[in-house]
């Protein structure tokens, strides 16, 4: 099934582009892969996609990128996509965390997976766009038994105007269909679900402004790096705020349970927990003073470890300030200059882990 | 003309379908980044029961180039892919495969090259491979990866020379573009041949002698014929490009050329880029600027004279080099076509330009930019683009440098007692909160990972000032992404097979500097994290370490895989498992042979303490810890292993690994125990306590082996649980011995 698909929008080089902002596990690579593939094995047109590229990391901010052109038309360009006509946020958390939306100029089409409504969202994250479609793709892909990347498939392709939802499911069907067999019709119940449940909200108020493209890396350069690449500056990823890692939950501290046992501490691989020398029951020891939230990537090991319950599982939505934030103890800095990134870097290949974690893992 | 077929593929994927189609007899690989997911590919084909090559997955890429010249004088075909730091460190074997004269296909995903490390494209690497009197075929687009993987190994039967097939790491080799193949494998096995008649070392009935030792009146005529062959290609392959075209349909050039006859201003790019210069040119011609661009597929051997004839018009020629030859003004293709032009007698204008290192995205306008300004000002010949000078950067001082007195508190003590044993003292989890953490938080490690645990725990229990060195792996890339780093304490990376021997030298250079008394008296606890790959590749290195019985601890974080490049199988990769280079299908079940005993190994190289940890037991880990620290300072060389976490690749929940590991433990995957200078002592007995479980109620707990739980996979369940038998057999019977 082919057919002749005429795009909307091209800039000017005649490619009408789009960019997937996600983190690692949301399945936005493979979204990525199937616009790609869909766009040039049915639609007619000529494609390119691609992923950013880097080591692979759960829960790392993970980028795709897809462009189109015309049949007659060579894709000559392999660079990312830094003004897209369609921008897509697979995670919330994200948004106001990492620049999502730099280079979205006004015309962009941005698919946003919220269960705010398009206002909402638009202050929150400051979009200067006029088109904002949100979907509650996570809601969506629990009620479908679907994954986050088949809902926002079909959001998407609803929201670019060219793509009918049946390509969007032949595009699934062939990239899944033998992959995943016994998981199809919930996938493409997903699709189904993004596509008809898509939410447009158009503003003309222009009130935020355009966020400049910015590659260049800020800081050291070749005048005022340590040559040879050597960093003086220890300990220096205290700057990194983690908390965009978070996949919706996070350890709730009750101190009033806790024996200070620290176990938690021997299990957290993020040095999250807080311990000060004090005094028990009038015997000294280390008391367990609480967490430093801005490096907790919420993986909840310390949660299965506690013997006495003092940590237990919270919804981060309902605990956007969660008590006893602990600052690191030997920090020398209080009035950190944090930025947020995600578990450092990218994803580099399509390893079974997509397929493993459907079959296996959590997702 | 053969009827083809499109597919929606990267470049990796297309140099994997050729091979499959051409169905060789044996790749020889090691995984590197970019070009792993070649043998990651033909793997899941293999696994489908699509092909039949043989594909060995080697412990390092010296190996597996040795692997490939081995299978290649045995008269079959042979495969192999690689990058960046495996194609240097397979380096000494490629003019052994060239200069005997064995032809063989390499795909190189070109990579910048170490260090820093850095894992994304340009072309650092290949251009290191120029004197290896190897065939350079150049790919700049996803399908040229597919045409010349299939033009190249004929090429290279004609010549007796092997071929690498170069194309750009990342933009080439993992964007997705529309490709046509041929629809029959008949077809391109057709199009190759049978393969030609050679020096064949299993032809038994003719014994020949390859690689004899050569002296001064010989050697120089065996080079000349290899230039003879170089030469040769000139006459050879014009004509199978035309064979190719007429199979495909696709025109093949030495030279390609965009808008360039007569234009004044020619630019030059290898690679994609030569792309991205097309868009540049349009653009510069909507202005009345006259300029094109030229590339070339193949630049071993140089086709100067083609090149020449398409550019002798120019009046300026800006060379775009993806690499540098430091202190050359110029990177290799800069060079050589500066010689080129001399010799042709040609006036022109060059300017050279260094782009784009360690995947530096270069955008059109930039080419656009260059371009003008180029004609616009009198510039310097030599340059580098998209270099930023950088902001005089303000860090305040996050932590005080941990001194001897804030770290040496008593925690954790290993002292000999009045019978001359080793006894620790202290080491309890609560108390041993207390000790700085020589690592600071907001490394990048996934959710849930095991190795900043184990990693912290060993420094827990190590008391005084430490030196660390990690080798390239997971843990080293999540803690040191520039321009932050997690370290509070001195940290050395090195390149993953060398870790033990660098080691080595600097803690030699501290006794010696300290004997010489330029450096205070006191202690340095030298300390060495390696992953399970790196004790793959490095082994030797390590081993080499124990013989000599260098004073350090050298750890292994073994997460069973290399997990930092999409999980691809290690030596310590459970059998059974599922990984991206051992696929389940019909024909495969997951990894065919167990895991490596490594402590074993280390002990048998004469380790003064050899001891397995866990983090499922926290206070046994710091205790072996202490004595680690013990022995490295009193006896030499030790070696510890601790059974790592994954959630992403073992597939399993983050919050649950202790659990996972504590099944390791009990079923005797992973048995606790230590060797002190020979003898052994089990520290942990699962049959005892009556914790002991089957293997497959662990494997069961992990995504990457849960299938073994189905009953067709029995026979493989079996095999390992035999083995882990085996091995906890020998090890309770080492235990019981006064001597073992």
């Amino acid at each position: 099934m082919t057919i002749q698909t005429t795009l909307p929008r091209i800039n000017e080089l005649g490619y009408y582009e789009m960019r997937l902002e996600s983190i690692g596990g949301l399945g936005a690579n493979l979204c990525g892969k199937l616009l790609g593939e869909l766009g040039a094995v049915q639609l007619g047109l000529n494609a390119a996609s691609f992923s950013s590229y880097g080591s692979e990391k759960r829960g790392s901010p993970v980028k795709a990128f897809i462009r189109y052109s015309a049949p007659t038309q060579e894709i000559r360009i392999n660079s990312p996509v830094r003004h897209p006509d369609c921008l897509a946020l697979f995670h919330e958390a994200m948004a106001g965390k990492l620049p999502v939306n730099a280079g979205v100029q006004r015309h962009c089409r941005v698919v946003i997976n919220t269960a705010l409504d398009g206002a909402a969202i638009r202050d929150r994250m400051q979009l200067s766009a006029r088109d904002i479609y949100c979907v509650d793709a996570l809601t969506l892909a629990l009620q479908s038994k679907s994954r986050v990347n088949m809902v926002m498939l079909g959001a998407i392709a609803r929201a670019t105007g060219f793509i009918p939802l049946e390509v969007a499911k032949q595009a699934v069907i062939a990239t899944l269909g033998s992959k995943a067999p016994e998981l199809l019709g919930a996938n493409l119940e997903g699709v189904q679900r993004g596509y008809d449940e898509v939410q447009l909200y158009h503003f003309d108020d222009e009130r935020y402004p355009e966020i400049p493209f910015d590659s260049e890396s800020e800081g050291w350069g070749w005048k005022t790096a340590p040559i040879g690449g050597v960093n003086p500056i220890s300990g220096s990823s205290v700057r990194n705020d983690l908390s965009a890692s978070r996949e919706g939950y996070l350890p709730l501290f009750e101190p009033e349970k806790c024996i200070h046992c620290g176990l938690c501490d021997s299990t957290c691989p993020d040095m999250v927990f807080q311990f000060f020398p004090g005094e028990l029951k009038g015997r000294k020891t280390m008391l367990n003073r609480g967490l430093d939230y801005r490096f907790c990537k919420g993986c909840l090991r310390c949660v299965d470890i506690c013997p006495t319950h003092a940590l237990t599982r919270g919804v981060e939505k309902e605990h956007p300030h969660p008590d006893y934030f602990t600052p690191v103890r030997d920090l020398l800095t209080p009035d950190l200059q944090q930025t947020h990134v995600g578990a450092n870097s990218w994803v580099t290949s399509e390893s079974p882990n997509e397929e493993i974690l459907k079959k296996g893992g959590n997702v | 003309m053969k009827k083809q077929i499109s597919l929606y593929e990267s470049g990796n994927e297309l140099a994997a379908v050729a091979a499959k189609q051409i169905n060789y007899h044996v790749m020889g690989y090691y995984p590197i980044t970019p070009s792993t997911q070649i043998a990651e590919n033909l793997d899941l084909m293999k696994a489908q029961g699509l092909h039949d090559i043989s594909l060995i997955a080697a412990e390092g890429e010296h190996s597996a180039a040795g692997i490939c010249y081995g299978a290649s004088t045995g008269g079959g075909r042979v495969f192999n892919a690689t990058s960046a730091n495996g194609l240097l460190y397979a380096l000494e074997q490629l003019p052994v495969q060239s200069g005997t004269r064995f032809p063989m296909v390499m795909n190189v995903a070109c990579r910048t090259v170490s260090g820093p490390l850095s894992i994304k494209g340009d072309h650092s690497d290949i251009m290191m491979m120029l004197n290896c009197g190897w065939i350079i075929l150049f790919a700049n687009s996803v399908q040229m990866v597919y045409d010349y993987n299939l033009i190249g190994l004929k090429l290279a039967e004609t010549v007796n020379l092997p071929v690498a097939v170069a194309f750009d790491g990342f933009f080439t080799s993992h964007q997705k573009r529309r490709c046509m193949i041929f629809e029959k494998d008949q077809d391109v096995q057709d199009y190759i041949g049978p393969v030609k008649k050679r020096t064949d070392i299993l032809d038994t009935e003719h014994p020949v002698t390859i690689g004899s030792y050569m002296n001064e009146p010989d050697l120089i005529n065996n080079k000349y014929q290899l230039h003879e062959a170089m030469e040769q290609v000139f006459n050879e392959i014009e004509p199978l490009f035309e064979e190719f075209k007429e199979l495909s349909g696709r025109p093949q050039h030495l030279v390609e050329t965009y808008r360039a006859e007569e234009a004044k201003v020619v630019i030059f790019a290898l690679g994609s880029t030569y792309h991205t210069l097309k868009e540049a040119v349009d653009q510069l011609r909507k202005e009345e600027i006259e300029v094109g661009a030229v590339t070339l597929t193949m630049i071993r051997p140089f086709p100067k004279a083609q090149l020449i004839e398409k550019i002798a018009h120019a009046e300026t020629l800006i060379v775009l080099d993806r690499q540098d030859s430091y202190g050359a003004q110029g990177g290799n293709m800069s060079l050589e076509i500066r010689a080129a032009l001399q010799e042709a007698k040609l006036d022109c204008e060059v300017y050279t330009r260094i782009y784009g290192l360690g995947g530096k995205d270069f955008y059109y306008e930039e080419a656009v930019k260059l371009v003008k300004d180029c004609l616009g000002q009198d510039l310097p010949r030599f340059d580098y683009l998209q270099i930023s000078e950088g902001q005089p950067v303000s860090n305040p001082e996050y932590f005080k440098p941990l001194t001897a007195e804030d770290t040496e508190l008593g925690l954790t003590q290993c002292r000999l007692n009045d019978q001359g044993q080793l006894q620790v003292q202290g080491g309890q989890i609560a108390a041993t909160t207390a000790m700085p953490k020589r690592l600071a938080p907001g490394h990048g490690a996934c959710p849930g990972c095991g190795i900043p645990v184990n990693v912290n725990l060993l420094l827990r229990g190590i008391e005084g000032v430490v030196v660390l060195l990690f080798q390239t792996g997971c843990g080293m890339v999540v803690t040191t992404s520039y321009p932050k780093t997690s370290f509070k304490v001195p940290y050395l990376h090195n390149l993953f097979q060398n870790g033990a021997a660098t080691v080595a030298g600097l803690a030699e250079m501290f006794h010696q500097r300290q004997k010489r008394g330029e450096l205070p008296e006191g202690d340095i606890t030298f300390i060495m994290i390696s992953g399970d790959g790196g004790m793959d590749i490095g082994l030797g290195s390590a081993i080499g370490a124990a013989l000599r019985n260098d004073a350090f601890i050298l750890m292994e974080y073994d997460n069973g895989g290399y997990m930092n490049t999409g999980y691809q199988l290690s030596y310590s990769t459970p059998m059974g498992a599922r990984s991206s280079t051992s696929h389940i299908g019909k024909t495969q079940y997951g990894k065919t042979f167990v895991n490596k005993d490594t402590p074993q190994i280390m002990a048998a190289a004469g380790a003064q303490y050899v001891a397995t940890v866990a983090e499922s037991q926290p206070a046994d880990f710091l205790k072996k810890a202490a004595k680690a620290q013990y022995y490295a300072k009193n006896k030499g060389f030790v070696y510890l292993k601790a059974l790592s976490a994954c959630p992403l690749n073992w597939a399993d929940v983050p919050s649950q690994e202790r659990k996972v590991i504590q099944a390791a433990v009990d079923c005797g995957y992973f048995p606790l125990y230590e060797i002190e200078e020979g003898i052994t002592l089990i520290n942990y007995n699962p049959e005892k306590n009556g914790k002991q479980i089957p293997a497959i109620d662990w494997l069961k707990m992990m995504g990457r082996t849960r299938h073994l739980g189905k009953p067709e996979y029995a026979e493989v369940v079996g095999h390992i649980q035999k083995e882990i038998d085996k091995r906890w057999t020998r090890l309770k019977a080492r235990a019981e011995s006064d001597v073992l």
